[in-house]
C-alpha cells in the first residue's frame, strides 16, 4: 500500500502537532510547516498528495496561498476555518479547494474526507482484499472467502469484519469497535453489536470456520 | 383639541371683554346715550368678539386635526417635524423649533446605540471563531490520547461547542440572509453530520438511532439545517427516558417532504404544546427538577426556520415528532434538466 504524504498549513501549534499525530496514527505520513515566510517552496520541495490548510495564516492567507499553488499543482486542498461564513465558503470553492470544513472539526469526517479526496485523485485501480490466515475479506463485493467458499456480508457486518482485519491479531473492545462504526454512520448499540457478531459466526461456520472470531471475556473481540 | 378646555382658556378674554363693556356702558350713560343706540352699540362690539372668536376656534381646529392626521399616517412618527408645513404663528414656531430640536437629539442616540450593537455582535462573531481554535485544540488532543477521563472531556467539549454555536446563530439570526448558501442537500448527509456533531453525548447516553434513510433531497442551507437539528437532538437526549431511541424518517405529502425526528422521550403536555416555541418559554418538563431548559433552543430554531421558510410543527401522542417541512419547487428541477 502507498503511504500518501499530507502537509499541514496551521498556525497554531498544538492543532499542528495534534493533528500531525493524528495523521500518521492513521496511516499517513504527515508533515507541518512552520515556517510561513517560505511556505510556497516548501510545498514545491516536498510535494504532498494531499494539503491541509487553514485561512487565517500569519502573512499570507490561506486564500492567497491556495490560488499560488493552484498555478504549479493540481493538488487536493483541504480547507479548515474557524470562520464559517458563507463568503469563505465560497471563496474556498473559487480558488480550487477541493473541500472545507469547519473547526472543531470532528476528525472521523476530517478523516473521511481526506480518504475520499486521495481515492478520487489518485485511483488504484486494483480490487483491494484484506487477506488473514488464509481467508480473503473482498472490500468491494462485501464477500469473505475461505477455502474457494465465500459468504455475503451486510453492510454493519463487512465494517465490523473489516475492523477486526484491520487489527489481526489485536483484541478490538468493543467501545473502539462500536465507535469505529458510528465514524462509519452505522448507529449501533452494545446489543445491536452482539447480534451482528453472533449472525457473522454462524455464516463464518456454514463455510467451516469455527470459532474464527473469539471473544475476549470483558474486553472484546478479536481475530 | 380638547373643545373644553380651549374656551377655559378664553375666559379671562372674556372676562376682559365684559369689564370693558360695563365701562363702555357706564361711560355712555354719564354722557346721555339713550338706551336704544346703547344696545346697538353693545351688540356690535358682543358680535364682532364672538364672531373673531368663532373663527378663531375653527382655523385652529382645522389646523390641528391636519397635523394629527398626518402624524396617524405616519410610519415613523418621529419624522413628523420634517414632514410637517413650517407654521407661521411666533409662538408654533418656537415649539416647532423645539421638535425638531428633540427628534435630532434622539436620532442621535439611537445611532449611537445601533452602532454600538453592531460593534457588539462584531465582536461576539469574533470570539466565537476565536474560541474555537482551542476547542479544537482540546478536541484534538483527547482524540489522540485515550484515556479514561477523555470520554467525559469529550462529551464536555461537545457541549462547549454546542453553546458557543447558539451564541453565534443567535446574533446571526436576526439577518440570515446575509450568510447563506442555499444548495441541493441530502436530507440524511445533513442527519449524519448531526449525528456525528452530537456522537459523544449520543453514545453517553446509550440513545439507540434508527434512520429509515431516502434519498430525498432539498434546497436549503446546510450549516443552518444542522444547527436546527442539532438542537432537536439535543432536546430529544434532555427530555429522554429509560432507553432512549431516536428514530429519523421522511414524510411526502403534495409538494412537501418533511424529515421527521421521533423520541420515546417524556413528551410534551398538551398545554404547553401550542408555547414551546416562544423565547423563554420552559414548560412543565423543562422546569423540572432535573431539567435546565432556557427556552432559547426551540425559539431559535422556530426564528430559523421562518426565515429559512421551513415548516417546523411538533407533535407530541405516543413518540415526540418535531417535523421539518421543505416546500419542493419542481421549477428548478425543470430549470437545472
Amino acid at each position: 500500500m502507498t503511504v500518501y504524504k499530507i502537509m499541514i498549513i496551521e498556525d497554531d501549534p498544538l492543532i499542528r502537532s495534534e493533528l500531525r499525530n493524528m495523521l500518521c496514527g492513521n496511516g499517513y505520513d504527515a508533515v507541518a510547516v512552520s515556517d510561513f515566510s517560505t511556505t510556497i517552496t516548501e510545498v514545491k520541495r516536498e510535494n504532498p498528495q494531499l494539503i491541509i490548510l487553514d485561512i487565517k495564516l500569519p502573512g499570507e492567507n490561506g486564500f492567497s496561498l491556495c490560488s499560488q499553488i493552484r498555478t504549479f499543482s493540481n493538488v487536493p486542498i483541504v480547507f479548515v476555518t474557524s470562520c464559517n461564513t458563507d463568503m469563505d465558503e465560497l471563496n474556498s470553492i473559487m480558488l480550487g479547494g477541493d473541500a472545507y470544513i469547519t473547526k472543531p472539526y470532528n476528525t472521523a469526517i476530517l478523516l473521511a474526507k481526506i480518504a475520499s479526496l486521495l481515492k478520487r485523485a489518485y485511483p488504484t485501480g486494483n480490487q483491494e482484499a484484506m487477506a488473514y490466515q488464509g481467508t480473503f475479506l473482498h472490500l468491494e463485493t462485501s464477500k469473505l472467502e475461505c477455502n474457494g467458499q465465500q459468504i455475503e456480508l451486510t453492510k454493519n457486518e463487512l465494517k465490523i469484519m473489516y475492523y477486526l482485519y484491520k487489527n489481526a491479531g489485536k483484541i478490538c473492545s468493543r467501545n473502539d469497535l462500536i465507535d469505529f462504526l458510528w465514524d462509519n454512520q452505522l448507529y449501533v448499540d452494545d446489543n445491536a453489536l452482539s447480534v451482528n457478531v453472533n449472525r457473522i459466526r454462524d455464516k463464518l461456520s456454514a463455510i467451516g470456520l469455527h470459532d474464527f472470531i473469539k471473544t475476549k471475556h470483558r474486553q472484546g473481540y478479536f481475530i | 383639541m380638547s373643545c373644553k378646555l380651549y374656551w377655559k382658556q378664553k375666559i379671562p378674554l372674556l372676562i376682559l371683554n365684559g369689564a370693558g363693556m360695563s365701562v363702555l356702558t357706564v361711560f355712555l350713560l354719564l354722557n346721555g346715550i339713550n338706551g336704544g343706540s346703547m344696545i346697538l352699540i353693545l351688540s356690535v362690539w358682543g358680535a364682532a368678539l364672538a364672531g373673531y372668536l368663532a373663527g378663531a376656534y375653527f382655523l385652529r381646529k382645522a389646523q390641528l386635526d391636519k397635523l394629527l392626521s398626518l402624524a396617524k399616517q405616519l410610519e415613523e412618527r418621529y419624522l413628523l417635524p420634517e414632514v410637517m408645513e413650517r407654521p407661521v404663528r411666533a409662538d408654533d414656531l418656537v415649539f416647532y423649533r423645539l421638535l425638531k430640536l428633540a427628534g435630532r437629539s434622539m436620532l442621535e442616540q439611537v445611532s449611537e446605540a445601533k452602532r454600538e450593537q453592531a460593534e457588539y455582535r462584531e465582536y461576539i462573531e469574533q470570539w466565537i471563531h476565536e474560541i474555537k481554535t482551542p476547542i479544537t485544540a482540546m478536541k484534538l488532543i483527547c482524540e489522540n490520547h485515550r484515556a479514561d477521563h477523555s470520554k467525559d472531556l469529550l462529551v464536555e467539549l461537545e457541549k462547549t461547542n454546542r453553546y458557543t454555536e447558539q451564541a453565534l446563530f443567535y446574533a446571526r439570526s436576526e439577518h440570515p440572509e446575509k450568510d447563506y448558501l442555499v444548495r441541493e442537500l441530502r436530507l440524511f448527509d445533513v442527519v449524519h453530520q448531526a449525528i456525528a456533531d452530537n456522537r459523544y453525548l449520543l453514545r453517553q447516553y446509550n440513545v439507540q438511532i434508527v434512520l429509515t434513510e431516502t434519498e430525498d433531497s432539498v434546497y436549503s442551507d446546510e450549516k443552518w439545517l444542522c444547527f436546527i437539528l442539532d438542537q432537536l437532538i439535543v432536546n430529544a437526549v434532555k427530555y429522554r427516558t429509560g432507553s432512549p431511541v431516536i428514530r429519523f424518517f421522511v414524510e411526502r405529502s403534495g409538494n412537501e417532504v418533511s424529515l421527521c425526528i421521533a423520541d420515546n422521550g417524556i413528551g410534551i403536555i398538551d398545554s404547553d404544546l401550542p408555547r414551546i416555541f416562544e423565547k423563554g418559554f420552559t414548560g412543565e418538563n423543562g422546569r423540572g427538577a432535573s431539567q435546565t431548559a432556557t427556552g432559547i433552543g426551540l425559539y431559535l430554531c422556530k426564528r430559523l426556520c421562518d426565515k429559512l421558510g421551513i415548516g417546523l410543527s411538533a407533535a407530541s401522542n405516543e413518540e415526540t415528532v418535531f417535523k421539518l417541512s421543505f416546500y419542493i419547487n419542481d421549477h428548478i428541477h425543470q430549470v437545472q434538466g
